[in-house]
Protein backbone atom coordinates (compact mmCIF):
# COMPACT_ATOMS: atom_id res chain seq x y z
CA UNK A 1 0.00 0.00 0.00
CA UNK A 2 0.70 3.28 -0.60
CA UNK A 3 0.25 7.01 -0.44
CA UNK A 4 -2.11 7.30 -3.30
CA UNK A 5 -3.73 4.78 -2.09
CA UNK A 6 -5.26 7.12 0.39
CA UNK A 7 -6.45 9.52 -1.98
CA UNK A 8 -10.12 10.52 -1.38
CA UNK A 9 -10.42 7.65 1.51
CA UNK A 10 -10.45 10.42 4.07
CA UNK A 11 -13.12 13.33 4.39
CA UNK A 12 -13.30 16.83 6.61
CA UNK A 13 -16.78 16.38 7.67
CA UNK A 14 -17.57 18.78 10.30
CA UNK A 15 -15.19 22.36 11.05
CA UNK A 16 -16.03 24.55 14.02
CA UNK A 17 -14.64 27.71 14.99
CA UNK A 18 -15.38 30.63 17.58
CA UNK A 19 -15.50 34.45 17.62
CA UNK A 20 -11.92 35.67 16.76
CA UNK A 21 -10.16 38.61 17.42
CA UNK A 22 -10.69 39.55 21.38
CA UNK A 23 -12.38 37.00 23.38
CA UNK A 24 -11.56 37.96 26.92
CA UNK A 25 -13.75 36.34 29.08
CA UNK A 26 -12.49 32.56 27.56
CA UNK A 27 -9.18 30.51 28.59
CA UNK A 28 -7.74 29.11 24.92
CA UNK A 29 -9.11 25.42 26.51
CA UNK A 30 -12.56 26.98 26.63
CA UNK A 31 -12.39 28.12 22.90
CA UNK A 32 -11.17 24.70 21.60
CA UNK A 33 -14.04 23.47 23.49
CA UNK A 34 -16.90 25.75 22.01
CA UNK A 35 -15.41 25.38 18.34
CA UNK A 36 -15.25 21.33 19.34
CA UNK A 37 -19.19 21.59 20.15
CA UNK A 38 -19.41 23.88 17.04
CA UNK A 39 -18.04 21.34 14.84
CA UNK A 40 -19.81 18.22 16.15
CA UNK A 41 -22.86 20.29 14.98
CA UNK A 42 -21.49 20.98 11.96
CA UNK A 43 -21.53 17.84 11.12
CA UNK A 44 -24.13 15.67 13.51
CA UNK A 45 -21.66 13.55 15.45
CA UNK A 46 -22.29 13.39 19.15
CA UNK A 47 -19.19 13.08 21.52
CA UNK A 48 -18.89 9.84 22.41
CA UNK A 49 -18.77 8.70 18.32
CA UNK A 50 -14.74 10.67 18.56
CA UNK A 51 -13.18 8.06 19.05
CA UNK A 52 -9.95 9.78 18.40
CA UNK A 53 -8.42 13.68 19.90
CA UNK A 54 -5.56 15.27 18.70
CA UNK A 55 -4.55 18.68 20.21
CA UNK A 56 -2.28 21.55 19.43
CA UNK A 57 -0.46 23.36 21.93
CA UNK A 58 -1.07 27.32 22.23
CA UNK A 59 0.65 30.05 23.17
CA UNK A 60 1.16 30.45 26.68
CA UNK A 61 0.82 27.04 27.82
CA UNK A 62 -2.89 26.28 26.83
CA UNK A 63 -3.98 23.27 24.68
CA UNK A 64 -2.22 20.54 27.09
CA UNK A 65 -3.76 17.38 25.27
CA UNK A 66 -4.37 15.60 28.68
CA UNK A 67 -6.46 18.52 30.30
CA UNK A 68 -8.58 19.51 27.26
CA UNK A 69 -9.39 15.39 26.98
CA UNK A 70 -10.67 15.45 30.90
CA UNK A 71 -12.57 18.59 29.89
CA UNK A 72 -14.36 16.94 27.39
CA UNK A 73 -15.28 13.83 29.03
CA UNK A 74 -13.35 11.81 26.10
CA UNK A 75 -11.80 8.10 26.44
CA UNK A 76 -10.68 8.23 22.90
CA UNK A 77 -9.16 5.67 21.67
CA UNK A 78 -6.01 7.15 19.74
CA UNK A 79 -4.96 10.52 20.10
CA UNK A 80 -2.14 13.27 21.48
CA UNK A 81 -0.48 15.92 20.51
CA UNK A 82 2.46 17.06 17.88
CA UNK A 83 4.78 19.45 17.92
CA UNK A 84 5.22 20.73 14.44
CA UNK A 85 5.08 24.69 14.97
CA UNK A 86 3.22 26.48 12.59
CA UNK A 87 2.43 23.27 10.39
CA UNK A 88 1.20 21.11 13.81
CA UNK A 89 -2.78 21.40 11.94
CA UNK A 90 -1.16 20.25 8.79
CA UNK A 91 0.52 17.14 10.14
CA UNK A 92 -2.52 16.67 12.49
CA UNK A 93 -5.19 16.41 9.69
CA UNK A 94 -2.56 13.86 7.82
CA UNK A 95 -1.84 11.70 11.23
CA UNK A 96 -5.70 11.46 11.74
CA UNK A 97 -5.86 10.17 7.69
CA UNK A 98 -3.29 7.57 8.24
CA UNK A 99 -5.31 6.41 11.33
CA UNK A 100 -8.84 6.76 9.62
CA UNK A 101 -7.65 4.91 6.27
CA UNK A 102 -5.72 2.10 8.67
CA UNK A 103 -8.59 1.53 10.46
CA UNK A 104 -7.63 2.75 14.38
CA UNK A 105 -10.11 5.14 14.94
CA UNK A 106 -13.74 5.94 12.89
CA UNK A 107 -14.47 9.69 14.29
CA UNK A 108 -11.34 11.90 14.78
CA UNK A 109 -11.80 15.41 16.24
CA UNK A 110 -8.47 18.18 15.79
CA UNK A 111 -8.47 21.11 18.47
CA UNK A 112 -6.68 24.28 18.26
CA UNK A 113 -7.74 27.40 21.15
CA UNK A 114 -5.94 30.58 22.13
CA UNK A 115 -6.37 33.38 24.11
CA UNK A 116 -2.63 35.12 23.20
CA UNK A 117 -4.62 38.55 22.23
CA UNK A 118 -5.78 38.69 25.78
CA UNK A 119 -2.70 37.41 27.32
CA UNK A 120 -0.74 40.04 25.09
CA UNK A 121 1.59 36.96 23.98
CA UNK A 122 4.53 39.10 22.02
CA UNK A 123 6.32 36.52 20.66
CA UNK A 124 9.71 38.46 21.81
CA UNK A 125 11.53 35.44 22.27
CA UNK A 126 14.52 33.77 19.93
CA UNK A 127 13.74 31.53 18.19
CA UNK A 128 16.55 29.13 19.39
CA UNK A 129 18.44 30.43 22.61
CA UNK A 130 21.89 31.15 21.33
CA UNK A 131 20.28 33.68 19.17
CA UNK A 132 19.11 35.93 22.15
CA UNK A 133 23.00 37.67 22.93
CA UNK A 134 22.32 39.05 19.14
CA UNK A 135 19.06 40.69 19.31
CA UNK A 136 17.32 37.82 17.26
CA UNK A 137 13.83 38.33 18.60
CA UNK A 138 10.21 36.67 17.14
CA UNK A 139 9.93 34.10 14.36
CA UNK A 140 9.72 36.83 11.35
CA UNK A 141 13.56 37.14 11.04
CA UNK A 142 13.66 33.95 8.91
CA UNK A 143 11.11 35.89 6.44
CA UNK A 144 12.74 39.19 6.88
CA UNK A 145 16.18 37.25 5.93
CA UNK A 146 14.08 35.52 3.08
CA UNK A 147 12.29 38.90 1.73
CA UNK A 148 15.81 40.33 2.12
CA UNK A 149 17.30 37.69 -0.21
CA UNK A 150 14.56 37.68 -2.46
CA UNK A 151 14.95 41.77 -3.25
CA UNK A 152 18.49 41.22 -3.61
CA UNK A 153 18.48 37.38 -6.32
CA UNK A 154 15.44 39.21 -8.11
CA UNK A 155 14.99 42.15 -7.73
CA UNK A 156 11.90 42.46 -6.09
CA UNK A 157 10.37 45.54 -4.23
CA UNK A 158 8.27 46.10 -1.21
CA UNK A 159 5.51 47.69 -3.24
CA UNK A 160 5.42 44.16 -5.03
CA UNK A 161 5.30 42.30 -1.29
CA UNK A 162 2.40 45.05 -0.06
CA UNK A 163 0.54 43.01 -2.53
CA UNK A 164 -0.02 40.54 -0.14
CA UNK A 165 -1.34 42.47 2.68
CA UNK A 166 -3.62 44.40 0.53
CA UNK A 167 -4.85 41.36 -1.34
CA UNK A 168 -6.08 39.55 1.89
CA UNK A 169 -7.04 42.92 3.24
CA UNK A 170 -9.65 42.99 0.56
CA UNK A 171 -10.67 39.62 0.89
CA UNK A 172 -11.18 40.29 5.11
CA UNK A 173 -13.62 43.36 3.85
CA UNK A 174 -16.10 40.88 2.92
CA UNK A 175 -15.51 38.14 5.71
CA UNK A 176 -17.66 38.77 8.80
CA UNK A 177 -15.31 36.55 10.97
CA UNK A 178 -12.13 38.78 10.26
CA UNK A 179 -10.49 40.51 13.03
CA UNK A 180 -8.89 43.11 10.99
CA UNK A 181 -11.89 44.57 8.63
CA UNK A 182 -10.39 48.50 7.93
CA UNK A 183 -9.58 48.74 4.25
CA UNK A 184 -5.49 49.15 3.75
CA UNK A 185 -3.98 51.27 1.05
CA UNK A 186 -0.53 51.37 -0.35
CA UNK A 187 -0.14 54.26 1.11
CA UNK A 188 -0.84 52.93 4.73
CA UNK A 189 1.20 49.98 3.80
CA UNK A 190 4.12 52.11 2.97
CA UNK A 191 4.20 54.35 5.30
CA UNK A 192 3.74 51.80 8.21
CA UNK A 193 6.51 51.16 10.99
CA UNK A 194 9.10 48.64 10.16
CA UNK A 195 9.35 46.01 12.23
CA UNK A 196 12.14 44.10 11.24
CA UNK A 197 13.28 45.63 7.58
CA UNK A 198 12.48 44.98 4.93
CA UNK A 199 8.90 43.35 6.53
CA UNK A 200 6.20 46.42 7.73
CA UNK A 201 3.22 46.17 10.61
CA UNK A 202 1.18 44.70 7.84
CA UNK A 203 3.30 41.77 6.66
CA UNK A 204 3.07 40.04 10.38
CA UNK A 205 0.07 37.93 11.38
CA UNK A 206 -2.23 39.88 13.34
CA UNK A 207 -2.53 38.03 16.66
CA UNK A 208 -5.97 37.01 17.42
CA UNK A 209 -7.89 35.19 20.26
CA UNK A 210 -10.03 32.16 19.55
CA UNK A 211 -10.38 28.20 18.70
CA UNK A 212 -10.38 26.13 15.68
CA UNK A 213 -12.18 22.38 15.16
CA UNK A 214 -11.91 20.01 12.20
CA UNK A 215 -13.52 16.56 12.91
CA UNK A 216 -12.57 13.42 10.09
CA UNK A 217 -13.75 10.49 8.70
CA UNK A 218 -13.81 7.67 6.26
CA UNK A 219 -15.43 8.51 2.91
CA UNK A 220 -18.10 5.64 3.35
CA UNK A 221 -18.77 6.82 6.85
CA UNK A 222 -19.25 10.54 5.33
CA UNK A 223 -22.03 9.43 3.32
CA UNK A 224 -24.40 9.55 6.00
CA UNK A 225 -23.58 12.93 7.90
CA UNK A 226 -25.24 16.53 7.88
CA UNK A 227 -22.90 18.12 5.43
CA UNK A 228 -20.97 17.06 2.02
CA UNK A 229 -17.90 15.99 2.49
CA UNK A 230 -14.60 17.42 1.69
CA UNK A 231 -11.83 14.82 0.56
CA UNK A 232 -8.20 14.42 1.81
CA UNK A 233 -7.19 14.60 -2.48
CA UNK A 234 -3.26 14.94 -1.41
CA UNK A 235 -0.96 15.34 1.15
CA UNK A 236 2.21 16.19 1.73
CA UNK A 237 5.41 17.21 4.25
CA UNK A 238 8.98 17.29 4.82
CA UNK A 239 10.63 18.41 8.27
CA UNK A 240 14.47 20.07 7.83
CA UNK A 241 16.69 20.53 11.14
CA UNK A 242 19.81 21.40 9.02
CA UNK A 243 19.07 25.05 8.62
CA UNK A 244 22.52 26.13 9.42
CA UNK A 245 23.98 24.05 6.66
CA UNK A 246 21.79 24.03 3.41
CA UNK A 247 21.65 27.80 2.69
CA UNK A 248 18.08 27.32 0.53
CA UNK A 249 16.22 25.93 3.66
CA UNK A 250 15.82 30.07 3.96
CA UNK A 251 14.31 30.36 0.75
CA UNK A 252 12.14 27.43 2.27
CA UNK A 253 12.74 25.77 -1.52
CA UNK A 254 14.09 22.64 0.14
CA UNK A 255 11.19 21.72 2.24
CA UNK A 256 8.46 23.03 0.20
CA UNK A 257 9.82 21.51 -3.30
CA UNK A 258 9.69 18.07 -1.45
CA UNK A 259 6.39 18.64 -0.05
CA UNK A 260 5.46 19.61 -4.03
CA UNK A 261 7.06 16.32 -5.00
CA UNK A 262 4.90 14.05 -2.62
CA UNK A 263 1.38 16.03 -2.61
CA UNK A 264 0.89 16.42 -6.47
CA UNK A 265 2.11 12.76 -7.05
CA UNK A 266 -0.46 11.25 -4.80
CA UNK A 267 -3.11 13.78 -5.75
CA UNK A 268 -2.16 12.73 -9.25
CA UNK A 269 -3.07 16.59 -10.27
CA UNK A 270 -0.74 19.85 -11.10
CA UNK A 271 -0.91 23.66 -10.06
CA UNK A 272 -2.60 24.10 -13.38
CA UNK A 273 -5.86 22.34 -11.75
CA UNK A 274 -5.51 23.82 -8.59
CA UNK A 275 -8.62 26.48 -8.05
CA UNK A 276 -7.40 27.99 -5.05
CA UNK A 277 -4.61 28.51 -2.58
CA UNK A 278 -4.43 28.85 1.36
CA UNK A 279 -0.49 29.77 2.68
CA UNK A 280 -0.42 30.11 6.32
CA UNK A 281 1.19 33.20 6.47
CA UNK A 282 2.69 34.04 9.61
CA UNK A 283 4.41 36.61 7.97
CA UNK A 284 3.67 37.85 3.97
CA UNK A 285 6.69 36.66 2.59
CA UNK A 286 5.21 33.08 3.02
CA UNK A 287 2.96 33.44 0.27
CA UNK A 288 6.22 34.42 -2.09
CA UNK A 289 7.73 31.12 -0.99
CA UNK A 290 4.67 28.95 -1.52
CA UNK A 291 4.49 30.58 -4.94
CA UNK A 292 7.45 29.90 -6.17
CA UNK A 293 8.17 26.50 -4.36
CA UNK A 294 5.13 24.84 -5.64
CA UNK A 295 5.95 25.87 -8.62
CA UNK A 296 2.24 28.37 -9.28
CA UNK A 297 5.62 30.85 -11.02
CA UNK A 298 8.96 30.25 -11.43
CA UNK A 299 11.44 30.54 -8.98
CA UNK A 300 12.00 34.43 -8.09
CA UNK A 301 8.91 35.62 -10.13
CA UNK A 302 6.26 35.85 -7.49
CA UNK A 303 6.84 39.80 -6.84
CA UNK A 304 5.39 40.42 -10.43
CA UNK A 305 3.60 37.47 -10.81
CA UNK A 306 0.95 38.44 -8.27
CA UNK A 307 0.04 42.23 -9.87
CA UNK A 308 -2.86 42.92 -11.80
CA UNK A 309 -5.58 40.77 -9.71
CA UNK A 310 -3.78 37.38 -10.47
CA UNK A 311 -4.28 35.92 -6.80
CA UNK A 312 -7.51 38.18 -5.60
CA UNK A 313 -11.03 36.78 -5.58
CA UNK A 314 -12.22 36.57 -9.41
CA UNK A 315 -8.53 36.40 -10.36
CA UNK A 316 -6.48 33.15 -12.00
CA UNK A 317 -5.44 31.91 -8.49
CA UNK A 318 -7.36 33.46 -5.64
CA UNK A 319 -4.82 33.27 -2.47
CA UNK A 320 -5.56 33.05 0.97
CA UNK A 321 -9.67 34.14 -0.21
CA UNK A 322 -10.33 34.77 3.99
CA UNK A 323 -7.79 37.01 4.75
CA UNK A 324 -5.67 34.61 6.10
CA UNK A 325 -3.35 35.54 9.26
CA UNK A 326 -2.28 38.61 8.10
CA UNK A 327 -6.12 39.99 8.33
CA UNK A 328 -8.74 37.17 9.00
CA UNK A 329 -7.27 35.77 12.50
CA UNK A 330 -3.69 34.38 13.50
CA UNK A 331 -4.71 30.45 14.41
CA UNK A 332 -1.69 28.80 12.56
CA UNK A 333 -3.36 27.77 9.65
CA UNK A 334 -6.01 26.09 11.33
CA UNK A 335 -8.48 29.27 9.71
CA UNK A 336 -7.37 28.59 6.29
CA UNK A 337 -8.42 25.25 6.02
CA UNK A 338 -11.30 25.88 7.87
CA UNK A 339 -12.14 28.69 4.86
CA UNK A 340 -10.79 26.30 2.68
CA UNK A 341 -13.59 23.06 3.74
CA UNK A 342 -16.51 25.63 3.70
CA UNK A 343 -15.76 27.01 0.46
CA UNK A 344 -15.85 23.52 -1.51
CA UNK A 345 -19.00 23.14 0.43
CA UNK A 346 -20.35 26.62 -1.26
CA UNK A 347 -20.56 27.93 1.66
CA UNK A 348 -18.48 31.07 1.10
CA UNK A 349 -20.72 33.46 0.72
CA UNK A 350 -20.02 36.86 -0.87
CA UNK A 351 -16.16 35.56 -1.12
CA UNK A 352 -17.54 32.44 -2.91
CA UNK A 353 -14.89 30.90 -5.33
CA UNK A 354 -17.04 30.53 -8.11
CA UNK A 355 -17.14 26.84 -9.05
CA UNK A 356 -14.38 25.63 -6.88
CA UNK A 357 -13.73 21.88 -7.04
CA UNK A 358 -9.94 21.64 -6.09
CA UNK A 359 -7.75 23.97 -3.71
CA UNK A 360 -4.46 23.55 -1.72
CA UNK A 361 -3.73 24.46 1.60
CA UNK A 362 0.00 25.00 2.76
CA UNK A 363 1.81 25.20 6.06
CA UNK A 364 5.15 26.16 7.64
CA UNK A 365 6.79 26.30 10.83
CA UNK A 366 9.42 26.93 13.31
CA UNK A 367 12.49 28.08 12.25
CA UNK A 368 12.49 26.27 8.68
CA UNK A 369 11.82 22.92 9.97
CA UNK A 370 8.16 21.98 9.09
CA UNK A 371 6.69 22.31 5.75
CA UNK A 372 3.36 20.53 4.71
CA UNK A 373 0.49 20.48 2.10
CA UNK A 374 -3.24 19.31 1.80
CA UNK A 375 -5.03 18.93 -1.77
CA UNK A 376 -8.50 18.67 -0.39
CA UNK A 377 -11.41 18.38 -3.11
CA UNK A 378 -15.51 18.57 -3.18
CA UNK B 1 31.68 49.79 33.07
CA UNK B 2 27.57 49.93 32.90
CA UNK B 3 25.96 46.46 33.72
CA UNK B 4 25.42 44.30 30.79
CA UNK B 5 22.06 44.30 30.33
CA UNK B 6 21.65 42.01 27.29
CA UNK B 7 20.78 38.08 27.05
CA UNK B 8 23.99 36.04 27.31
CA UNK B 9 24.41 32.81 25.61
CA UNK B 10 23.52 30.22 27.77
CA UNK B 11 26.30 27.43 27.98
CA UNK B 12 26.52 23.90 28.34
CA UNK B 13 28.26 21.02 27.62
CA UNK B 14 28.44 21.01 23.66
CA UNK B 15 28.77 24.21 23.11
CA UNK B 16 31.08 25.32 26.19
CA UNK B 17 34.64 24.77 23.75
CA UNK B 18 33.25 27.67 21.47
CA UNK B 19 32.49 29.77 23.92
CA UNK B 20 35.94 29.15 26.03
CA UNK B 21 37.26 29.61 22.36
CA UNK B 22 35.43 33.34 21.89
CA UNK B 23 36.41 34.56 25.27
CA UNK B 24 40.59 33.68 23.78
CA UNK B 25 39.22 35.53 20.93
CA UNK B 26 39.09 32.52 18.87
CA UNK B 27 36.61 31.41 16.12
CA UNK B 28 36.34 27.66 16.09
CA UNK B 29 33.52 25.19 14.67
CA UNK B 30 33.35 21.31 15.68
CA UNK B 31 35.46 18.63 12.57
CA UNK B 32 34.79 15.64 12.07
CA UNK B 33 37.12 13.42 12.83
CA UNK B 34 35.44 10.48 10.61
CA UNK B 35 34.66 11.92 7.57
CA UNK B 36 36.01 15.39 8.20
CA UNK B 37 32.87 17.85 7.71
CA UNK B 38 32.90 20.92 9.71
CA UNK B 39 29.72 22.02 11.47
CA UNK B 40 28.13 24.38 13.58
CA UNK B 41 26.06 24.89 16.25
CA UNK B 42 28.08 22.63 18.35
CA UNK B 43 26.43 19.15 19.10
CA UNK B 44 27.39 15.53 20.09
CA UNK B 45 28.05 13.95 16.84
CA UNK B 46 28.45 14.87 13.03
CA UNK B 47 25.61 15.90 11.82
CA UNK B 48 26.91 14.20 8.35
CA UNK B 49 27.71 11.09 9.50
CA UNK B 50 26.72 10.44 12.98
CA UNK B 51 30.56 9.93 14.32
CA UNK B 52 30.93 11.08 17.33
CA UNK B 53 34.95 11.45 17.45
CA UNK B 54 35.03 15.60 16.61
CA UNK B 55 37.67 18.23 16.95
CA UNK B 56 37.46 21.90 17.16
CA UNK B 57 39.23 23.84 14.99
CA UNK B 58 40.18 27.24 13.98
CA UNK B 59 37.91 28.77 11.14
CA UNK B 60 39.25 31.38 9.18
CA UNK B 61 36.60 34.10 10.15
CA UNK B 62 35.84 34.84 6.94
CA UNK B 63 32.25 34.97 5.39
CA UNK B 64 29.72 36.65 3.38
CA UNK B 65 26.46 38.52 3.88
CA UNK B 66 23.91 35.57 2.88
CA UNK B 67 21.04 38.31 4.53
CA UNK B 68 20.08 40.02 7.33
CA UNK B 69 17.57 41.66 9.11
CA UNK B 70 17.28 45.41 10.89
CA UNK B 71 15.52 45.80 14.15
CA UNK B 72 13.11 48.54 14.46
CA UNK B 73 10.68 46.97 17.36
CA UNK B 74 12.57 46.21 20.44
CA UNK B 75 11.55 42.88 22.27
CA UNK B 76 14.32 42.96 25.10
CA UNK B 77 15.06 46.36 27.30
CA UNK B 78 18.92 45.26 26.45
CA UNK B 79 19.11 46.36 23.19
CA UNK B 80 16.68 49.98 23.34
CA UNK B 81 20.21 52.20 22.83
CA UNK B 82 20.35 50.14 19.61
CA UNK B 83 17.47 50.14 17.78
CA UNK B 84 17.85 50.37 15.00
CA UNK B 85 20.17 47.64 14.83
CA UNK B 86 20.75 44.68 12.52
CA UNK B 87 20.90 40.64 12.72
CA UNK B 88 22.88 39.34 9.76
CA UNK B 89 22.51 35.47 8.76
CA UNK B 90 26.45 35.02 7.85
CA UNK B 91 27.73 32.63 5.17
CA UNK B 92 31.14 31.42 7.02
CA UNK B 93 33.73 30.33 4.35
CA UNK B 94 33.76 26.68 5.52
CA UNK B 95 30.66 26.03 5.37
CA UNK B 96 28.17 26.50 7.67
CA UNK B 97 25.98 29.63 8.44
CA UNK B 98 25.19 31.02 11.51
CA UNK B 99 23.28 34.24 13.28
CA UNK B 100 25.12 37.24 14.19
CA UNK B 101 25.58 40.80 13.72
CA UNK B 102 27.19 43.43 11.29
CA UNK B 103 29.36 45.87 14.05
CA UNK B 104 31.47 49.16 12.99
CA UNK B 105 29.36 50.00 10.24
CA UNK B 106 25.77 51.92 9.26
CA UNK B 107 22.48 49.41 8.81
CA UNK B 108 22.86 51.35 5.05
CA UNK B 109 26.00 49.73 4.11
CA UNK B 110 24.61 46.62 4.18
CA UNK B 111 24.29 44.45 1.47
CA UNK B 112 23.78 40.33 0.59
CA UNK B 113 26.59 39.19 -0.84
CA UNK B 114 29.64 41.32 1.18
CA UNK B 115 32.56 39.64 2.56
CA UNK B 116 32.76 39.81 6.18
CA UNK B 117 34.95 39.00 8.70
CA UNK B 118 35.01 37.66 12.29
CA UNK B 119 35.76 40.53 15.45
CA UNK B 120 35.04 39.52 19.07
CA UNK B 121 33.01 41.73 21.62
CA UNK B 122 33.77 41.15 25.21
CA UNK B 123 30.44 41.66 26.48
CA UNK B 124 31.18 40.61 30.12
CA UNK B 125 34.58 39.47 32.25
CA UNK B 126 33.51 35.32 31.20
CA UNK B 127 31.43 36.03 27.93
CA UNK B 128 33.43 37.11 24.83
CA UNK B 129 30.50 37.76 21.64
CA UNK B 130 31.65 36.65 18.05
CA UNK B 131 30.33 39.41 15.75
CA UNK B 132 31.60 40.46 11.75
CA UNK B 133 32.45 43.85 10.41
CA UNK B 134 32.91 44.29 6.46
CA UNK B 135 35.85 43.44 5.15
CA UNK B 136 35.92 47.18 3.10
CA UNK B 137 38.37 46.62 0.81
CA UNK B 138 36.04 44.34 -1.18
CA UNK B 139 38.27 44.28 -4.42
Amino acid sequence: MGLRDLRDQVCIVGVGDTPQGAVPHKTGDELAIDAARAALQDCGLKKDDIDGLFVQRSYGHQGDYLKVGLMLGLNPRVGGAIDGSGATGCYMLQHAALLLQAGMANYILLLYGTNQKTNRNRFGEALLEEHAPYGAFNPSLPFAFAFRRHMHLYGTTEEQLATVALNQRQHALLNPKAAQRTPLTLDDYMSARYVVWPLRMFDYCYITDGGHAFVLTTAERAKDLRKPPVYIRGMGRQEAFRAYETPDLVMQSFQQQAVAKMIFNMADVGVKDLQALYVQDAYSPAVFAALENYGFCPQGEAGRWIQGGRIALGGELPVNVNGGQLSETYMVGWQNTCDAVRQLRGEGGPRQIKDVELLMCTYTGGLREHAGALILQR
Amino acid sequence: MAEYSKPLPVIETWNAPYWQAAKRHEFVAQRCQACGYTHLPPGPVCTNCLSAAQDWVQLSGKGTIYSYGIYYQLWHPGFTADIPYNVALVQLAEGPQIISQVVDCKNEELDCGLKVEVVFEDATAEVTLPKFRLVRNNS
